[in-house]
């Protein structure tokens, strides 16, 4: 059955722009694009859902696609949802299964991080993962912490949290709380800085990688989960995160693919730098010092199919002393656990050369974005740091 | 506030005011909904083609002093022609900057070959479709050849050579057609009927296939000087690319337009947001306007589909939305409207009177004459009557005009966006 609200791709008028703009079918020709895959392809799959055919699968979901269509029409959203929907997969596939529970692998991990994060460096283990696992031997992984930011925060940061009237709740992501504890401390300092305390509630992994690798229930189960508990007790508090992927699934992603109500989060989630902006629009800019750096600043693609960017410049030209190099707009590529596979390894470095040209070209100090699976590509790629833009926020204030 | 200057919508017109307003340090974001037209335009930029018969205008500058005494409606009569001549001079610099030279006649408009053979005039192209030797070519009927690539579907150099050789210019000239083809393709299982005309710029845009092209070329048009191809001759460094073959194969390239994505187009789309960037404007392509808040004679702020409960707000505001087909303009059953602000809008309102019968009706259509009024300054009417203040209107959005009939909105846009700017940077100034 056509459900009436989810006719978007008749929308389409085969201009091909989408198929222009897409990194992946610029990078190889074994993916016919989004207009192909998407809306021409939806009309065959609504009537024989046997017509769904593999190459789906190089779709990374970046939604540039999205962003470039004049008519509105939510292409990679029809591609994720034929991809996964139509096509059950039953079977245990080992790599995605534990690169998509990244609770369970992170929560592991932090426990015995010196020893893990000594193994997965090792050259032998690479090849094993190369071969056996199919995870490309030249991948480098984030370091694990050695404890997770729910644990710092409950310890050393709560306490201090309470002499504030104004709250935001804070959804940190698997990122910040397995691998980027720094970020999480950070991110407290700045909203304090800002004249709020900083609370947190229960949560999962928002289900990004579960939906990239179609763990669709899981991914349900997980947002049924956030959706209650980031609803419990104080629900007048904005709800902020510092990843912008987990922020595109909580806001969109869980009403618009996994058809779940999020009505009593939706407006409350705000990605850090448009709720930092807001903040500094109505007058509330802490005192900074200048930092004298030059960066280049990268758009994360699912930034920019929110709409963020602008906020995260605004925020960023308010900064004193940082000399902003804004790129133009390109896919780094990774697109979350894509690119650490090893058969879409090619297609993803492929994609994310034109950025890393870029920022050589720009030749900055640190490289800025807002998104924690962009960073890792970039460093993987380049030889420059990447800082959140709330880092350097922080940076700012430090320097008193 | 935020900007200096928000530009909804970011084609032609938006993008020529973004450009001037960044220039001239003003802090400016263009917000833009989808990509614009320039990705189904012909990348030649025209001011004015055909006079009120129907006739093609020869000498469009000459023409234009006259019809703005006439025509006191028309956009062209509030920016005046030497705001034009401006507008024009100031955009060709910021193109050649990037890197695209765009070519004219002198003060004459030129011709342009359309997909389908006919001749448009227009006033400024790219060098792969007017330049000195261009008209060398047509007028010593040289030997033609019109390449096409083999198993390319969106277009049949038949029609073109058949429609071509219907005009006085080709009567007496040669023309052959040929195809064109890569072993590449042996290698790929794309079924390359699935090309459009991007996929074919981006192995021209392989180095390593070039010598191999120009063979093909020279092989497929015979004894011809000079070879037409449909424009996929790469988007970004397409200047080189045409360069070598050039000088591989020996021969003249002109390229045609080909159905969208319009390579010729995009070459400028990517030319101006690289300038508009450069210059440190903030491109904003993921985002929609949903609505805005008109207070008395003021823009108070914008609604975007993700702003939530924080508006977007600026000095001031350009609506370069485009016309129907962007979405700038919106038709209801017997009603034609502004969808953002609810701006007053010239139109008629017997739906029987928005179209003539034929489609390629020489008048064209009267629909594509409706559009937002504004007085002198490009500033609009709001619902209750009052002329907004902080808001410009630019391009296509635009009443009193007609693209297709007068062949004129390449022009249109940019001189009106350049107009607005200036206006901008005068009242900024000012403060």
């Amino acid at each position: 059955m056509i459900k009436i609200e989810n006719i978007s791709f008749d929308h389409c008028i085969k201009c091909t722009v989408c198929s222009m703009y897409c990194p992946v079918s610029q990078a190889t020709h074994l993916f016919p694009g989004p207009k192909a895959s998407g809306p021409d392809a939806e009309r065959l799959r609504i009537k024989n859902p046997e017509l769904v055919d593999s190459s789906l699968k190089f779709c990374t979901n970046c939604k540039r696609c999205e962003i470039a269509c004049p008519s509105d029409v939510k292409i990679a959203e029809i591609i994720q949802n034929a991809k996964w929907n139509y096509l059950k997969i039953h079977w245990f596939r080992p790599r995605d299964f534990f690169m998509s529970r990244t609770d369970l692998v992170g929560g592991m991990a932090t426990l015995f991080s010196t020893i893990v994060n000594f193994i997965i460096g090792l050259a032998i283990v690479r090849v094993f993962m190369h071969v056996f696992l199919k995870i490309p031997y030249r991948t480098v992984f984030p370091a694990y912490e050695k404890t997770t930011f729910r644990r710092i925060f409950k310890k050393e940061l709560r306490w201090s949290q309470s002499e504030f009237s104004k709250k935001i709740i804070y959804f940190h992501g698997c990122y910040v709380n397995y691998n980027n504890n720094r970020l999480g401390r950070e991110f407290v300092k700045v909203m304090n800085a800002l004249g709020y305390g900083v609370e947190m509630k229960k949560e999962k992994c928002c289900g990004v990688p579960l939906i990239a690798n179609g763990y669709i229930e899981k991914a349900k189960k997980n947002a049924l989960y956030n959706i209650s508990s980031l609803q419990k007790g104080n629900n007048e508090s904005k709800i902020v995160a510092t990843s912008s992927s987990c922020t595109f699934a909580l806001k969109n992603e869980y009403s618009s693919f996994l058809e779940l109500d999020n009505s009593g989060i939706a407006d409350r989630v705000e990605f850090a730098t448009k709720f930092i902006y807001n903040e500094f629009l109505s007058g509330n800019i802490p005192k900074m010092k200048p930092l004298g750096i030059r960066a280049a600043y990268h758009s994360p693609c699912h930034l920019e199919r929110m709409g963020g960017v602008m906020y995260t410049l605004g925020v960023l030209k308010n900064i004193p002393g940082l000399e902003l190099i804004v790129l133009n707009s390109e896919c780094c590529g990774i697109a979350g656990t894509y690119g650490f596979k090893k058969e879409n390894y090619d297609i993803s470095l492929s994609v994310g050369k034109n950025l890393f040209t870029l920022i050589d070209k720009a030749v900055p100090e640190f490289v800025i974005t807002d998104c924690e699976t962009c960073k890792m590509q970039i460093e993987m790629n380049t030889k420059y740091k990447v800082l959140h833009p709330v880092t350097v926020i922080a940076m700012a204030l430090d320097r008193k | 506030m935020i900007y200096d200057c928000l530009i909804i919508g970011g084609g032609l017109a938006g993008l020529t005011c973004g450009i001037k307003c960044a220039s001239h340090g003003l802090h400016t974001a263009i917000i833009s909904g989808g990509m614009n037209s320039l990705h189904f335009s012909s990348g030649s930029i025209d001011i004015a083609g055909y006079d009120t018969k129907g006739e093609v205008i020869k000498k469009p500058f000459d023409y234009l002093k006259t019809m703005v005494k006439e025509n006191t409606g028309h956009p062209y009569a509030k920016t005046g022609i030497p705001g034009i001549r401006g507008s024009i001079s100031f955009i060709t610099e910021k193109l050649s900057q990037e890197g695209i030279n765009l070519n004219s006649n002198n003060d004459f408009n030129h011709f342009h070959i359309t997909t389908l053979g006919s001749l448009k005039p227009t006033y400024l192209s790219q060098e792969s479709v007017f330049s000195a030797r261009v008209t060398d070519i047509v007028d010593s009927h040289e030997k033609l050849a019109i390449l096409n690539f083999k198993g390319f579907r969106d277009y049949y150099p038949e029609q073109t050579a058949a429609n071509l050789k219907k005009n006085r210019l080709f009567k007496d000239t040669e023309i052959i057609l040929g195809n064109i083809s890569l072993p590449y393709y042996m290698n790929t299982e794309k079924n390359l009927h699935e090309f459009r005309s991007i996929d074919i710029a981006r192995i021209f845009e392989t180095e390593r296939y070039l010598p191999r092209i120009a063979e093909e070329i020279k092989k497929a048009s015979g004894g011809a000087t000079a070879v037409s191809l449909p424009a996929f001759i790469g988007v970004n460094n397409y200047k080189a690319i045409r360069k070598k073959l050039e000088d591989m194969t020996g021969k003249f390239i002109y390229e045609i337009p080909t159905l969208p994505p319009s390579i010729l187009g995009l070459r400028l789309d990517h030319a101006l947001k690289n300038s508009f960037i450069n210059l440190g404007g903030e491109y904003i392509a993921g985002e929609r306007v949903v609505s805005g808040s008109v207070k008395k004679d003021q823009v108070e702020f914008l609604t975007t589909r993700n702003s939530g409960n924080i508006p977007v707000t600026s000095k001031f505001y350009v609506l370069t939305t485009g016309s129907f087909f962007s979405g700038g303009l919106s038709a209801g059953f017997d009603t034609i409207s502004e969808p953002l602000f609810g701006l007053k809008v010239k139109s008629d309102n017997k739906r029987s009177k928005w179209y003539n019968s034929t489609f390629f009706d020489k008048k064209s259509h009267p629909f594509l004459g409706f559009g937002v009024e504004t007085d002198n300054r490009f500033n609009p009417v709001s619902e209750n009557g009052k002329t907004i203040k902080n808001l410009f209107c630019a391009g296509s959005v635009l009443s009193g005009y007609n693209p297709v009939s007068e062949g004129c909105g390449g022009g249109v846009a940019v001189a009106t966006g350049f107009r607005c700017a200036e206006r901008i940077i005068k009242e900024i100034k000012n403060d």
